[in-house]
């Protein structure tokens, strides 16, 4: 069920409804029905992948729990892991390898030698990835004695199906998530109000933002090789906007719904695209839920930045490809593409690692220059475009494409000027340019103080006037004909 | 608690109010804005009986670009309201045409039968809640209860209904400031290069289902209703097959099928049938892979269609 079609908006009552008759007890069970409803009504058979992750997540965190000796639960561990993300990867990448594999060998062999892999054939259910991490999160943390084993099997079921963070996430923790189931959910008016706004907010960047630049971002990325210049980077700039907005705005619905239950997600976004450095991009403001399920459960496992500076670099770029990987079996297909952005990624870490101590230096010298608004301005629009050449990669057909794009926009950036004024734009990018101002604003605005915050402290006047503008922009400018969130996808 | 839930209703009761006056703006624009649409045009229609009502999908629309439909009825004589709308199949034509039978009346129905439309469901109870229909469509009661009937019993999704009620559709279009124009009516002049991998998308898109059999024998019932229907009204029937070139015909799937099956309908109900689908062939007649141009459907009407409308005068 899509959180924009009209099913969710009588199913999201329904659910709130009922679970507030259910004895706060028994909610658990409830809200594990409305879950699997949700999740099932996609596609029935699903539901038998998602039994099967609970069942051998649950089964091998209840035996984690019994086990004495450290083989044993090392092995354990392994058993579960295998079982999981092993599915994972074989959903994602097998067909996709079968494939190169076939073409390598008829390369190096020649032609007449044909090798025919079978293949699965098998689309990944979705959501998969989402509630495989969350899974695994779980294994791992019981594994490292952070959470007891000893939990209700229900309650662990409801963690991987709870249905506002199934499909895209955020990959929120068991540590954080089940606490609040076992001390029984109840949603005070403070939480329903900011979940409403949640709600309000993410579809506004989601039906409004997002899928009003979807268009045109398809229409030029599927032409690049006829696209003019200004045409391509319109679109990567329209590409930046609509991922973050698509993304951003499911995971603000998901947090905002799960509030109404009496339950708080984790942050998964901050206002990612007002960031000074790739670092803080990653490690701060963007998909936060995955950066730290890769840095607690891959990154510091392997060391982190205390393993010594070639280990370090090491370990930094095996995080970010690991990163790529993950992202591939996108909407966009399984390609190398993927491996080049979390490459790039890598790359900017280990840039960024490396000219740091110059930049304290600098920073300890010039303090002034060093904090000053310009400053900070030019380092926000320095990161926003490193991070919008990454999104080339993300979201081109393939590496020859992605490589196209920025070929014809890097060797036109000086005509660019003269290109623009005799561009014909239409009123769609006007609109398009508009929604982004508007949005680049709000963001700005709420970096200083949450609008959230700013709008319980505003005039009933003022609070209700922007919230029947939000309705009417959602009613009047809103794209509901159900296009699907892109990392719902994955 | 008590304050919170008056708070509440009060925010509801303001914005049902806005709301409604967003819709009030939203219909008017489409009566400014609205053509094409055939419920708009029985709602606009200026005499309450006319000679010719014309149904089908696209392959009769042209009869009714520009100028056409005038063109038509000065050479006739004959007041001809043509009511095709693009990718409708018979059901959705019954309930336009039942609609203008409520405050119309026609002395002929002259149906262009296109083989796709009895195929998939696509072009008959889907093509209800498509947003393109519904958004151009007037606000009137009657069509609402009609509506609500066909989904109860036609099989139509009930949502349409609640997009038509709510005038969802009409509030949240994108073409709002624009004439409600389908996009071949641009190409009109337009003269067409053949195109084989043109004419196969075109195939694909029309026939969606691929295996389609029980759908023709439902279709050529509802078909048989509207026939019904007319006769009952006092309309005699023409069903006619419009002209389309021979890269497109040999393209068509299951049409011996729909051929015998239609025939079959239209022998026993003893309704005229004009199979005019080889009669012009070349390309230049056509502005896309199957729909008349201006030079081609000038001729068409004067070789073909004048004869069949003129001797129904006063009919």
């Amino acid at each position: 069920m899509l959180f924009t079609s009209l099913e969710f908006f009588v199913f999201l009552p329904l659910a709130l409804l009922l679970s507030a008759l259910v004895p706060a007890g028994q909610r658990w069970a409830w809200l594990l029905v409305a879950s699997y409803v949700f999740y099932g009504v996609l596609r029935p058979f699903n539901l038998v992948y998602l039994g099967a992750v609970t069942l051998v997540v649950w089964g091998c965190g209840w035996a984690l729990e019994r086990a004495a000796r450290e083989p044993a639960r090392r092995l354990l561990l392994a058993a579960g892991l295998v079982a999981v993300l092993g599915s994972l990867v074989a959903f994602k990448f097998y067909d996709f390898v079968a494939g190169e594999l076939e073409r390598l060998v008829a390369g190096t062999l020649g032609p007449e030698t044909v090798i025919a892999l079978p293949r699965l054939a098998a689309t990944t259910p979705v959501g998969y990835s989402f509630y495989v991490f969350s899974a695994v999160s779980y294994l791992i943390d019981i594994f490292a004695r952070r959470l007891s084993g000893k939990q209700h099997a229900g309650d662990v079921a409801l963690y991987v199906a709870w249905f506002p963070k199934i499909l895209a996430g955020p990959i929120d923790r068991a540590t954080n998530f089940l606490p609040q189931v076992s001390a029984g959910l109840r949603a005070d008016p403070e939480r329903l109000v900011l979940g409403f706004q949640l709600i309000g907010w993410g579809l506004i960047k989601k039906v409004v933002i997002a899928d009003n630049l979807a268009p045109m971002v398809d229409r030029i990325f599927g032409i690049a090789a006829f696209a003019s210049p200004i045409d391509l980077l319109i679109s990567v700039y329209f590409f930046a906007f609509q991922i973050y907005c698509d993304f951003s705005g499911y995971t603000d619905i998901a947090i905002g719904v799960s509030l109404l239950f009496g339950l708080q997600l984790m942050e998964n976004f901050r206002r990612p695209y007002l960031s000074r450095s790739t670092a803080e991009f990653w490690g701060e403001r963007w998909h936060i839920s995955l950066g730290r399920w890769f840095r607690d459960y891959l990154y510091i496992p392997l060391g982190g930045g205390r393993a010594g500076p070639v280990r370090h670099y090491l370990n930094l770029m095996i995080v970010f490809v690991a990163s790529g990987l993950w992202h591939a079996g996108l909407g966009y297909g399984v390609g190398w593409t993927f491996l080049v952005w979390g490459a790039l990624n890598g790359g900017y870490q280990w840039a960024g690692v490396a000219t740091r101590p110059f930049w304290s230096r600098v920073g300890e010298r010039l303090p002034r220059i060093s904090q000053s608004v310009p400053l900070a301005a030019l380092r926000v629009l320095l990161t926003f475009h490193l991070i919008a050449i990454t999104w080339v990669f993300f979201r081109a057909r393939s590496l020859g494409d992605a490589w196209l794009i920025l070929k014809k926009i890097a060797l036109n950036l000086i005509e660019i000027p003269s290109l623009l004024s005799r561009f014909p734009f239409t009123a769609e990018h006007y609109a398009a340019f508009a929604l982004i101002a508007f949005l680049v604003g709000v963001e700005i605005v709420d970096e200083r103080r949450s609008i959230f915050q700013r709008l319980a402290a505003a005039p009933v006047v003022v609070r209700w006037g922007l919230w029947y503008l939000a309705i009417l922009a959602l009613l009047i400018l809103g794209r509901w004909q159900a296009r699907e969130f892109i990392y719902m996808q994955f | 608690m008590k304050r919170l839930g008056k708070s509440a209703l009060l925010f509801i009761a303001i914005g049902l109010a806005i709301y409604a006056g967003v819709y009030y703006a939203a219909e008017r624009l489409m009566v400014h804005t609205g053509r094409s649409n055939p419920l708009f045009k029985i709602a606009t229609a200026q005499d309450s009986t006319v000679d010719w009502v014309i149904l089908g999908a696209s392959h009769a629309m042209p009869l009714d670009f520009a100028d056409f439909n005038a063109q038509m009825e000065r050479e006739t004589g004959l007041r001809i309201l043509n009511l095709a709308a693009p990718g409708t199949g018979p059901l959705y034509n019954r309930f336009v045409f039942e609609h203008f039978l409520r405050t119309h009346r026609a002395r002929n129905v002259l149906y262009v039968v296109d083989s796709f439309a009895f195929y998939s469901r696509t072009w008959n109870e889907e093509r209800f809640a498509d947003a393109k229909l519904l958004r151009r469509t007037p606000f009137e009661p009657a069509i609402a209860a009609s509506l609500w009937d066909y989904a109860r019993h036609e099989g139509v999704d009930a949502r349409a209904v609640l997009d038509y009620v709510t005038g969802f559709s009409k509030i949240n279009n994108r073409e709002r400031f624009e004439r409600d124009t389908w996009e071949g009516e641009a190409q009109f002049d337009r003269v067409y290069r053949p195109s084989a991998s043109a004419v196969k998308k075109r195939i694909a898109y029309l026939y969606p289902d691929k295996t389609a059999a029980t759908a023709l024998g439902r279709y050529v019932e509802e078909f048989s209703t509207l026939i019904a229907t007319a006769r009952q009204a006092g309309a005699s029937v023409v069903v006619i097959r419009m002209p389309a070139p021979s890269q497109y015909r040999s393209e068509l799937p299951h049409e011996a099928v729909f051929d015998a099956a239609i025939s079959r309908l239209l022998a026993a109900r003893e309704v005229p049938f004009h199979d005019f689908s080889p009669a012009m062939d070349e390309p230049r007649f056509y502005f896309d892979t199957d729909h008349l141009n201006r030079p081609g459907l000038t001729q068409f009407f004067a070789r073909y269609l004048k004869p069949i409308l003129v001797p129904a005068r006063g009919g």
